[in-house]
């Protein structure tokens, strides 16, 4: 079907006429077909066009306004007429697409798009579903995936506003990546919410033996309590988790190094080091009453009590399990809702360390091939990605951020305050999915940062719907236009079809 | 009221002649114990035997135990451990069952793929006693997840539950290649978890559940493990205090030697001078090295003059590991696994999918390589003709295959 026409304009922005009776849309993609191609383009703007001046435009209105004169124009689709201000996306060749590097030619007409026009997106070997492709407001029945196995280790950022639709957007990349072998995926859930303790969630997936989940209380059955044993933890992990001073970091270092595993047990219980007195009596005191408070430790009657996560005698091997499972290539879910934020982010540090350190170690023995890539989700990603916990020093996520793809471990990170993060970082995170976002400041930072040109953009992010998103990616042909499906459609459509297996308990008596 | 708790007998775990008697001896150490203690009743938490068909002297010994504690009114109640059934899901546990010898507590019904346990009451005391077997590669976790909770959480009285699994969040450093599950799997309010295949002894209470316990092995089941607990035990329970009761079979002597910078002389004069002055009458002695030497090989090492020696000082038992001992040359080392079993699953896994057949997922793969191992290190059963034994290898692989061979 036509809408209309092109007739003039420049590379990157090309004019064309709206046809009479037809609409088009900001964001809407239409086709403009040559004799052995044909283009793809994508409205990024609309003005008003009229063959009517100025001047007679405002008179028509003012005698229509003020003096109430019926008027009626001679040819009035002639005359005036929408204008849609378009941007060349690819060139189609038979079943490749390209860099469009030409324009479209003068007056050549442009159509709607059709699905058999998109052929050339074919399904990558490690598929993940992201959405449906969207044409201005409009779903076809395209389905957009990624190479998964390539985009989560170049890091995804996931950019939006409150609402819009981000957890969504997780939840259904989280459902798709299960059981595919290909992938591990690190959840820190900081609100509970994809596990789906009490509503539809990863439980609900026919291969939930893929997920793993870790809570603090009440663990649903088949789940795991949260236990860490004190001895996994080392000085190291506090870093950018906690804000010790250098003289605090010191003697963090050096119990450490005299007492191994038991390294904050002796602090607490203020053993002495071999050394003699190195540190003044304020600072140790402080250490140890920061350490007690964020470990949810107890001291008292010269013994240490443990009331939270972290053990004495238990969870010894939790850390180690977690990352056994995502090198297998599960889901592991660690709802941290009943932590702060520092507790959180040290348990999340505990993980990342561990793995990143394995996968380093895999690379030496030439063994990495072989392991799936593992994704870490960061919820508020500035909390540990923002240039002011940066400056204090790296963490182990700006580490993952920065080298982690060489080592197939990548960042998923979720913002709605993506200008906090440094640019260096944002433009290390190869993949991007935008969804609304109201802020100019905001949006810049995406725009600068992405790794298609996005400089048009401005204001078809600023118009996004709930639930529709842009995805720019090294990985993707064009900047792509998504609509992303309800989580519960998505979990009726994997489930409709499976039919619980009936055990027969053989050895029963 | 008072108990007995014992795991992982693995009667006629070790080969090797001199130790082939030793789980045997224990079991029968561990009986005589809880007879002299006048234990009510006996639990044992999997693994009774360390394969399902055991050589007939080792059974005799343990038939005639059973006996006597059957003679003395002392029952005993257990679950079937991952080592007891063969792939075919036999046991002879049914046989010694029958007999009366004992009771197997993993009683119920499946109710719409459901699993419904019933207690079984000891009638001398009240207590009522449950439990889930143990299989291979932890498969009895699906046990778990489709266990109905109601009837078992809701029963009045004390209870006790008998489990031959390892609990994640309860593993310890050493143990985290061993498969496991979460502690959320287990059925709440229990006054006793009796658990067994985890060899570590432990005793803990936990909020929700109550007092879960592993006794470990009646003796030691591996050179790692004479290591680490250089004798086994079990536990007796009478009403809220327990206790530990070691089972010592033979003394233990470890001696590590740290081979860094050194030739092998020298580390052969660094064993001969730690024992010198030592009495090793009635002792199992472990030398671990670890390390790499200054020069030569391991095989440099002169063991041969070692053992002597240390034979000389009337040891009953030497034991070397020395797969940690590194050339200058060959540093590498591909597996850090500890046992036989540790090998034979990293082999596994690092083997699977090359199959490419139908419907064969990696897990299905992986059990049906673990069985077919399984029947085809079935050794000859005394008075087994050759003939029949071969027959009845080829039903059992066939029988896992599906296939007629």
């Amino acid at each position: 079907m036509t809408k209309g026409q092109v007739i003039s304009g420049e590379f990157g922005k090309i004019i064309a006429r709206q046809k009479s009776g037809q609409s088009i849309e900001i964001g809407e993609l239409l086709i403009s077909d040559s004799n052995d191609s044909k283009i793809l383009l994508q409205v990024y703007d609309l003005v008003y066009g009229s063959q009517i001046s100025q001047q007679n435009l405002e008179l028509i209105s003012g005698m229509k306004l003020e003096e109430n004169t019926e008027f009626e124009l001679f040819d009035p689709n002639l005359r005036n007429y929408m204008l849609a201000i378009m941007k060349s996306l690819v060139t189609i060749k038979d079943k490749n697409a390209f860099v469009s590097k030409s324009m479209p030619g003068f007056f050549s007409e442009i159509r709607e798009i059709k699905e058999s026009d998109l052929s050339f997106l074919t399904k990558p070997k490690n598929p993940l579903f992201v959405g449906n492709l969207r044409s201005g407001s409009k779903l076809l029945d395209v389905q957009i995936y990624l190479d998964g196995e390539k985009v989560f280790p170049h890091h995804i950022l996931i950019a939006g506003t409150t609402g819009r639709g981000k957890s969504v957007l997780v939840s259904n990349l989280l459902w798709n990546a299960v059981g595919r072998g290909y992938c591990g995926i690190l959840v820190l859930d900081p609100h509970d919410e994809y596990y789906g303790r009490n509503k539809t969630g990863l439980k609900d997936h026919p291969n939930k033996e893929n997920i793993i989940y870790y809570t603090s209380k009440n663990a649903p059955i088949g789940t795991n309590t949260l236990k860490i044993n004190l001895d996994v933890i080392r000085p190291h992990h506090f870093e950018g988790v906690v804000d010790f001073s250098d003289a605090q970091k010191q003697s963090l270092n050096l119990y450490y190094k005299e007492f191994g595993d038991k390294w904050i047990e002796s602090i607490i219980l203020e053993k002495n080091l071999k050394l003699g007195k190195l540190f003044k009596d304020d600072t140790l005191a402080v250490v140890k009453r920061r350490l007690l408070y964020l470990l949810d430790l107890e001291f008292s009657n010269n013994q240490l009590f443990c009331k939270g996560v972290f053990q004495l005698n238990s969870g010894f091997t939790t850390i180690r399990d977690i990352c056994k499972q995502l090198e297998d290539g599960r889901i592991a879910v660690i709802d941290t809702s009943n932590f702060s934020g520092a507790v959180e982010l040290l348990i999340g540090s505990l993980i990342a360390n561990e793995v990143f350190n394995k996968y380093k170690s895999y690379k030496m023995q030439g063994s990495l091939n072989s392991k799936p890539v593992i994704s870490i989700v960061l919820e508020e990603a500035p909390r540990v990605l923002g240039k002011e916990v940066l400056e204090a020093g790296p963490n182990i996520f700006s580490t993952v951020a920065r080298e982690g793809r060489k080592f197939k471990v990548g960042l998923t990170a979720i913002t709605q305050l993506p200008s906090l993060i440094p640019r260096e970082i944002l433009a290390n995170m190869n993949t991007k999915i935008i969804l609304g976002i109201e802020m100019k400041p905001e949006r810049q930072a995406i725009i600068e940062s992405a790794s298609q040109d996005l400089s048009d953009d401005d204001r078809t992010i600023a118009s996004l719907d709930i639930g529709e998103a842009l995805i720019t990616s090294n990985f993707a042909r064009f900047v792509t236009p998504i609509s992303i499906p309800y989580f519960e459609d998505v979990v009726k459509d994997t489930i409709k079809n499976k039919e619980e297996v009936k055990y027969e308990f053989s050895e029963l008596k | 009221m008072k108990f007995a708790h014992l795991a992982d007998c693995h009667i006629g775990s070790w080969r090797d002649p001199k130790l082939k008697d030793t789980s045997t001896k224990a079991f029968s150490k561990a009986v005589d114990k809880c007879i002299k203690e006048k234990v009510d009743f006996m639990l044992i938490a999997g693994d009774l035997f360390n394969t399902s068909f055991p050589r007939l002297d080792n059974l005799k010994t343990v038939v005639t135990k059973f006996k006597q504690l059957k003679d003395l009114n002392i029952p005993v109640y257990i679950v079937p451990g991952s080592h007891d059934y063969s792939p075919s899901g036999k046991t002879i546990l049914d046989v010694l069952e029958e007999a009366g010898l004992f009771i197997n507590v993993f009683k119920g019904s499946a109710e719409n793929g459901k699993l419904k346990l019933n207690f079984t009451l000891d009638k001398k005391t009240g207590t009522k006693i449950t439990g889930i077997l143990g299989k291979r590669g932890a498969l009895e976790k699906k046990y778990y997840e489709k266990l109905i909770l109601d009837n078992l959480e809701n029963e009045k009285g004390y209870k006790i539950f008998l489990f031959h699994s390892g609990i994640d969040e309860l593993k310890p450093k050493e143990m985290e290649n061993i498969i496991s599950q979460p502690l959320s799997l287990l059925p709440k309010g229990f006054d006793y978890y009796a658990g067994g295949h985890v060899h570590i002894v432990e005793d803990k209470q936990i909020e929700d559940y109550g007092r879960i316990v592993y006794p470990g092995p009646l003796f030691p089941n591996s050179f790692a493990e004479l290591e680490k607990l250089e004798r086994g035990g079990f536990y007796i329970v009478e009403d809220d205090k327990i206790r530990w009761e070691p089972i010592q079979i033979y003394n233990t002597l470890k001696i590590p030697v740290d081979c860094n910078h050194k030739t092998p002389e020298k580390i052969k004069d660094e064993i001969l001078d730690q024992i010198k002055d030592k009495e090793l009458n009635n002792t199992v002695v472990l030398i671990r090295l670890q390390g790499v030497l200054e020069s030569g090989k391991p095989s440099d090492i002169d063991f041969r003059e070692i053992f002597t020696r240390i034979y000389e000082k009337s040891a009953y038992f030497v034991m070397k590991s020395s797969h940690a001992v590194k050339t200058k040359e060959f540093e590498e080392i591909k597996t850090d696994a500890r046992n036989v079993e540790d090998i034979e699953s990293f082999l596994i896994k690092e083997h699977l999918g090359q199959i490419k057949l139908e419907n064969l997922t990696l897990e299905k793969e992986e059990e049906l390589v673990r069985n077919l191992m399984k029947t085809l290190s079935t050794e000859r059963q005394e008075g087994e003709t050759v003939p029949d034994f071969e027959k009845r290898a080829r039903e059992e692989a066939s029988r896992i295959l599906e296939l007629d061979l």
